[in-house]
Order: structure tokens, then sequence, then C-alpha cells
């Protein structure tokens, strides 16, 4: 019961509140897949730019609450820029030539961010400072924070997606553009104003963590790759599917690191996933021969 | 360019076997050029896959990287045959893109994609990781590999002659192969795949010989890699890596060999000629990919139409 409290408890609690986060990550990833086929390499990027705007944001007026707000605005102005000069002339084109070309915009935004902010490793401090006795054990304020804040704001995704008019379009979207196109609906604002909606998420994702991890150019790679991971668990273009895979890569995550190293943990986790890749590529709940 | 003639062929390899005549080739130069052939070889070895198979790879650093410590841990241990290092690399990659190719080629498209991209990431993550390896560090500071007893590859115009025979049989085998019955068969393949299979041809055993001879041609260039840096680090394994290759066959031209060349070499030269210019570099070298798959999504020297458009998804 020491055992259990002392350790398997925080460790599961700890996954929780990275899933958490990871799903607000990986619900933009795979809405903008299900909608303009695109496996976006520069999300990671938009994560990273997330941390930084927050920095600056804090550096300015003091208020890490100020920058929770401003800094996802700034980065889904910056997402809706790069979606109408970039990828909005590929709608029609294979969705390899999307994949290629994020390649080079996250190149480009990773680079971007070391010129302006520097390549040394950066910490926000959390707004809220202590721990708490929860189940047994201390725990810290921030991250219970971290969880009810993403959770909250997942759900706030899903009641968009279910009970608003703009939520449905976007699904309607997601299905079929062309027919969607023929009812009247500008299309192509819809693709602009959802790729700076997943921009938004990615950074809120970003900067909620920054105090939990560091911030430094490079931190979009390693969390793009698991965020794939996570879209590709979930089934490519399935939201619902997304926010269960991102728990339990979170949670999968955590619980292992107390078995094994690091390595041995990133190493089980890319093997689930070639697993799931070669024996139901589709996922959880993707829908069947989405471009299998 | 789209139809390379020998004699033509054989004119810029001879333009190339003289480069190191030069009077102002220093040895900066000579490593340049060298880098430039070899990542170009690279390049031609992933268009092999890319643009006449239809299968695109993010993977690619690990048969590099796996070539590249190859030779690294034969040097290590006094094994200095240059030959000896290139049958280990073909041996290891071989193995390697034996299993990865085995079920990656059962996916079609980004999931193809995907999976080599995770595969690759294991490669990296085990040799990141595995100290008898160097871990981070890699294996550093070899010795120079032997053509054969006492002669040692260790200047850098012997480096670079040995790059350009490299180049000069890669390229060969790549052409002979895509004009094969097997080339013609690859490109049925990326063109319809499901007529290909109807028509009798087993699909995944023709896509898991392009991906072996793809992987091997890029492992054995990877094995010449530390007889140029005496290195080999984790770095070359990264995913980053395979994303640069990528780019070097997109800015060359899909399914035409010589394009991936040139890209592969204006990619190794850009990045050096930008990088003592600007310290911004990658915003350069990721902004000329965006302009690239926008303007001219077929390559600078693209002139057949290799992926096609997509049809159906989006907006008219």
């Amino acid at each position: 019961l020491e055992y259990l409290a002392s350790v398997l408890l925080p460790q599961l609690l700890h996954g929780v509140v990275f899933g958490a986060a990871l799903g607000l990550l990986a619900l933009g990833l795979t809405v903008i897949f299900g909608l303009l086929g695109v496996m976006n390499f520069a999300h990671g990027e938009l994560y990273m730019f997330g941390a930084y705007a927050g920095i600056a944001v804090i550096g300015l007026t003091h208020s890490f609450w100020v920058a929770l707000i401003v800094a996802p605005l700034l980065v889904a102005a910056i997402g809706a820029i790069t979606e109408i000069a970039t990828l909005r002339p590929l709608y029609r084109r294979q969705p390899l030539y999307g994949l290629i070309m994020t390649f080079g915009l996250a190149l480009a935004f990773r680079e971007g961010a070391r010129q302006l902010f520097g390549g040394d490793m950066r910490r926000i401090l959390p707004p809220i400072e202590g721990s708490i006795p929860l189940l047994g054990m201390t725990y810290p304020k921030y991250r219970l924070f971290l969880l009810a804040f993403s959770s909250l704001l997942l759900f706030g995704i899903w009641l968009f997606f279910t009970r608003t008019r703009a939520g449905i379009i976007v699904r309607a979207a997601v299905q079929d553009a062309e027919m969607l196109d023929g009812l009247g609906v500008d299309v192509p604002r819809v693709f602009t104003l959802t790729f700076a909606g997943s921009a938004a998420l990615a950074a809120v994702a970003g900067l909620l963590l920054a105090p939990v991890f560091t911030v430094y150019p490079q931190m979009g790679v390693e969390m793009i790759l698991l965020a794939f991971i996570v879209v590709i668990l979930g089934g490519m273009g399935s939201m619902g599917g997304s926010v269960i895979a991102a728990f339990v890569i979170g949670i999968a995550q955590s619980l292992l690191t107390l078995w094994m190293n690091p390595q041995r943990v990133a190493i089980a986790i890319f093997g689930i996933m070639i697993v799931v890749l070669i024996v139901r590529p589709r996922g959880f709940f993707g829908r069947e021969g989405v471009l299998e | 360019l789209s139809k390379v003639t020998p004699a033509g062929g054989a004119l810029v390899f001879a333009a190339l076997a003289a480069l190191p005549l030069l009077p102002w080739m220093s040895k900066y130069y000579m490593l340049l050029a060298f880098d430039a052939l070899l990542f170009g070889a690279v390049a031609m070895s992933l268009d092999l896959l890319m643009g006449y198979a239809g299968l695109v790879s993010f993977g690619h650093a690990a048969f590099f990287g796996l070539g590249a410590y190859s030779t690294a841990v034969l040097l290590e241990r006094g094994v200095l045959s240059i030959w000896l290092c290139l049958g280990l690399a073909a041996v290891v990659v071989g193995a390697y893109a034996f299993t990865v190719s085995y079920f990656a080629t059962t996916r079609r498209g980004i999931y193809f994609a995907l999976l080599t991209l995770i595969f690759a990431e294991v490669i990296y993550t085990f040799f990141r990781y595995t100290q008898t390896f160097g871990g981070s560090d890699g294996i550093q500071g070899l010795p120079a590999p032997q053509l054969w007893a006492g002669v040692a590859v260790d200047t850098p115009m012997r480096i670079y002659y040995l790059v350009v025979a490299y180049l000069l049989l890669a390229y060969l085998a790549c052409r002979v192969l895509v004009r094969s019955h097997f080339g013609r068969v690859l490109i049925a393949i990326r063109e319809n795949e499901d007529r290909a299979r109807f028509l009798g041809y087993n699909v995944q055993r023709y896509k898991m010989g392009a991906c072996l001879i793809s992987a091997v041609l890029t492992g054995l260039a990877g094995a010449l890699y530390p007889g140029r840096a005496a290195y080999a680090t984790p770095d070359l394994l990264h995913w980053s890596i395979s994303g640069e290759f990528i780019i070097m066959v997109m800015i060359g031209g899909l399914g035409t060999l010589v394009g991936p060349v040139i890209g592969g070499a204006f990619f190794i030269l850009l990045q050096e000629k930008v990088s003592s210019y600007v310290e911004w570099y990658s915003i350069v070298v990721g902004l000329v990919l965006v302009l690239i798959v926008l303007f001219v999504p077929r390559g600078l020297l693209g002139f057949r139409q290799a992926l096609r458009p997509h049809p159906g998804r989006g907006t008219p």
C-alpha cells in the first residue's frame, strides 16, 4: 500500500495530466488530417510557438493568465496565415505533398524561434505554487490545474462539435467537403479557421506544459512523434479516438518508466505503434480505408 | 536531361574525375564535393523508391546511419579494409531493410511513410542510448579505411575519388534497373497498384525488392561517410535527416535519377554556402522546400509526373 500511494498513484496521475495535454495537441492534428488530408509536421512547432509566445507575453504583462489567452490567439493568427499562404494551394494535390511541405515549414519555424528567442533552455514558473494532500500523497497544485483546465477545454470542444452550427459544419467538411461546398458553405474559410483553431490548441498545450517541461526550439520535435502515434492509435481523423489514445499513451508512458529506462519505454511505444499500424492501421476508432 | 546519353554521362563523370585537378580545389572544397556527391547518391537511391515505386520512405536516415555505424564499428576494432566495411554495411542494412519492408509494404501512402519513420526511430533510440556504440556521442576519432593493405583512403582526394566511383556504379545500377522489366513493373505499381496485381504481379515482392535495393545503396553510401568524417553519430539516424533526403529528391525531381543527384548536391551546397553567410540557413532551406512544393512540385528537373494529383479531396 505504501508503494501504491507513494509511487504508483503519483505516476498514474502524472500520466493522466500529460495525457490531457497530449490530447489537446493530438486533437488539432487529427482534425486537420480529417479535413485537409495533411499530416501536419509543423504541428510540433505550433506547440513550441505557444510556449515562446507565452514567455513573450509573460515578459510584457507578468501574468501567466493573460498569456494563456493571448498566446494561443497569436499562434492561431500564425496558423491562419500559414494555411492561406501554403496549404490552400495544395488542396487538390496528393496528401504526401502536404506532408513534405509542412516538414519544410517545421524547419523554418524551428530556426525562426531559435533566432528570435535563442537556443537555450527556458522555463516558465508555475503560476500556482505548492502542493496539496490528495489520496494519501501530496501532489503539485499546478498539475491538477493543468488537468482540470485541459479536461474542461476538451469538454468545451466536444460541445462545440456537437452543439454548435459551426462545429457541425466542420464535421460535415471532414465527411464530405465537396458536398458542403455545393450547399453554399465557404469551405476554404472553414479550413482556414479550423487550422487556426488547431494551432491555438497546440499553443495551449505548449504553454500549459511549459512549467512542467523546459522550453527550447527543438521541443516540438519529440512531441510531434508522440502526437502522430496518438493520432494513428486513435484512428486518423477520429477526434474521440485521439483523446482516448492520448490518455492511453500518457498513462502507458508514465507507468512504463517505473520499470524501464526511458529509451526502452520509447522503443516499447514505437513497438506498440508498429503493431497497430500493421494489424489495424485505422486505429481504435478510425474509419476503414482512409488513405490505406 | 531527361534522356542521358552514354556520351553525355561519360563526359559528366570525366569532368567529376578531373575536378581535383583544378588549382583552387582546396581540402575544404574536396570534402564539400564529397558531401555533395555522396548525398546526391543517397537521394538517387531514395528516388528509386519514391519516384519509381511511388513509396515515400521517411526512414532512409536509418539505412544511411546503419551503414555508417557498420564502418565505424569495424574501423574502431582495427578492421580497416573498406571492402569488409562495405560488405558488413550491405548485410546489416539489407537485413534491417528486409524486416522493415516486409511489414511496411503491406501498407500504402501515409501509412508506409509512418511505418518506415517509426522503425527508423527505434534504430535511432537504440544507438542514441547504447553505450557500446558511444551513446549520444557516437563513435569518434576513427582511423582511415584502407583499399588494400598499406593503401589508406586518408586524403580528401582519395575519398573523393572513392565517392565518384561509387556514384558511377550506383547510377549505372539504378539506370539498368529502372529500364529493366523490374523497373517497368515498379512504375506500373506506382500508376495503378490494383491493376498490376490483377495482371498477376506479386506487388508486395516488387515493392520489397525496390525497398531492399534502395536501402542497400543508401547504406553503402553511409558506409563511406566515416571515411570522410572519422565519426558516426546518432544524429545521422534522426528522422529529420530522412526529411532532408526527401527534400533533396523533391528539389531534383521525382523519377528522374539524375535530378535527385543534382538535388542532393544542390541541397548540400545551399546548406554549406547559406550557412556561411547567414546563421538562419534552416529558414532558407525550409522555405526553398515550401516554394518547390508550391510552384515546381515535379522538382527542378522533373519531367515525368510521378505523384499524380490527388483526386476528390478538398474544394473545387
